[in-house]
């Protein structure tokens, strides 16, 4: 018994000084609870390449943006005589867009279109759904975007062509799609991109509605460097791609690779692309180029945001 | 025995008054200023946890990184992500103490200074910064203004921006504390 008080008393005594002793003042607000915060930065700009990622502009932001696609690199239409193609632009694309509450973008944008379609003038909403945080309560970024798409061009006096405009609507395109993300880590982030196109006016055998899924991906390799990928599978009915190869017209996954490099308020991107275009009105359904023929192209994007809110 | 024993007691009982010795505040104001060439740059946060033994002048402050506001949103983004790296370092922590021998029980203001280790971006380094303690009533508010040096916290500024963003931030502290129950 003797023994057993002797050993509480000890435990006591060992306690008491140490209670004593200049306190971790840090202990009395508790152990670092698993913080609730957004993840944020899953992709350093509204793009991927093509494709649209999760982010939005932050609210009274300004991104004035500039895509560029050269003609392609190798193939019939590119080598030396091109210059690989920098003689050449397929597409360009000018915007504005602005950021109306942290979670919702709006914007413009006159592209010169690649496809069936030139002379383009787009509209866009971005909308934030779910941000992902970081105790993964949260575990996906989602985000809706939409846009509606004219063409200025001339109607053509050919009534078969597909550039023949009966009434206005005809030179309207759309796109809607969802934008799921995620940040795996501070390096690695990936988007799936369940996306639908609809074109009031196609051509004999083509579609007005067609849904695609879309994935993207980042890699960080240092601070300021990363590596971004894109890719689209088109869902074209087997009909109309069968009646297309007849006509000598073969459609392909538009592919991205690239490169982004960010510098305070700029992100720019250097990219190579088989698809022509920049909107995903054209770019989804009209892609004819392939990377195996030569048929790829640089590109860039260049994003310079401004803080115009404060 | 017994003796020895109640004199353990004893002390336990006297860890335990210690700890009314303990002031404490969540939400302590926090901000930074910078002026370079291009810009000046300012973000502020309420959300510092401090505590402040009045008997060993025991002085502890603990800041969530990502609570910092800044007006421009992509500067707070940038300032997170590749700046102070707040996924890795998520806090910001001071532990420290007032040299000085004042008697924080009695009314007064009392210009203080204050030694001890803070860690910004996963590196410590050591401080000794005059700050302003105001006792009243049985409150106690703490004031400081002091420079950080960005690169001694290994926080890097690539030259591109090198205009964009002082060396040297000028950091303030404003507390309120109340007793710790």
């Amino acid at each position: 018994m003797k023994h057993m008080q002797m050993r509480i008393l000890s435990a006591l005594l060992l306690i008491a000084p140490a209670a004593m002793a200049q306190e971790d003042l840090g202990a009395i607000f508790g152990k670092d609870s698993v913080r609730r915060d957004p993840v944020i930065a899953t992709f350093k700009s509204t793009r991927i390449i093509n494709a649209q990622s999760n982010e939005t502009l932050a609210r009274g932001d300004l991104d004035f943006r500039v895509a560029h696609r050269f003609g392609d690199i190798g193939g019939a239409d590119g080598g030396s005589s091109t210059f690989f193609g920098i003689d050449n632009s397929t597409d360009i694309r000018i915007a504005f867009e602005y950021g109306i509450t942290d979670r919702l973008t709006a914007g413009v944008s006159r592209a010169k279109g690649s496809g069936h379609f030139t002379q383009l003038y787009e509209v866009l909403g971005k909308f934030k759904l779910l941000q992902q945080t970081m105790d993964n309560r949260v575990p996906l970024a989602v985000t809706l975007f939409g846009n509606a798409v004219v063409t200025s061009m001339k109607s053509s006096p050919d009534k078969e062509a597909v550039s023949y405009f009966d009434k206005f609507s005809s030179r309207m395109s759309y796109t809607a799609q969802v934008v799921v993300a995620r940040k795996f880590g501070d390096r690695v982030s990936l988007a799936l991109l369940p996306s639908y196109v609809h074109r009031n006016r196609v051509g004999y055998m083509d579609m007005n509605n067609m849904f695609a899924l879309g994935v993207g991906g980042r890699l960080r390799f240092s601070k300021r460097v990363a590596l971004v990928v894109d890719y689209f599978v088109p869902f074209r009915d087997q009909a109309s791609k069968d009646y297309y190869k007849t006509q000598g017209i073969e459609f392909f996954n538009p592919l991205g690779v690239g490169f982004e490099i960010e510098t305070g308020g700029h992100v720019f991107h250097l990219n190579f692309t088989n698809s022509t275009a920049t909107l995903e009105n054209q770019f989804i359904p009209e892609t004819t180029t392939s990377w195996l023929q030569g048929q790829f192209r640089w590109g860039f994007n260049i994003s310079r945001r401004f803080s115009l809110g404060h | 025995m017994k003796q020895l024993f109640s004199l353990a007691v004893a002390l336990l009982v006297f860890g335990r008054l210690a700890a009314q010795d303990v002031y404490s505040c969540r939400n302590a104001t926090l901000s930074f200023f910078s002026s370079a060439p291009l810009e000046d740059i300012e973000a502020k946060t309420s959300q510092g946890a401090s505590a402040i033994n009045i008997k060993t002048k025991a002085v502890y402050f603990k800041v969530p990184i990502n609570t910092f506001q800044f007006k421009k949103k992509l500067m707070q983004e940038h300032f997170n992500e590749n700046y102070l790296e707040s996924d890795k370092y998520p806090y910001a922590e001071f532990k420290g103490k007032i040299l000085e021998e004042v008697d924080l029980t009695r009314n007064g203001t009392y210009p203080v200074t204050v030694e001890g280790a803070l860690n910004i971006h996963g590196v410590t380094k050591n401080y000794r910064e005059k700050g302003t303690v105001t006792v009243q009533n049985g409150k106690i508010n703490a004031t400081a203004k002091f420079n950080v040096s960005v690169a001694d916290h290994k926080i890097k500024i690539p030259t591109l921006v090198v205009k964009n963003i002082a060396e040297v931030v000028e950091v303030s502290v404003n507390a309120d504390y109340q007793p710790v129950k």
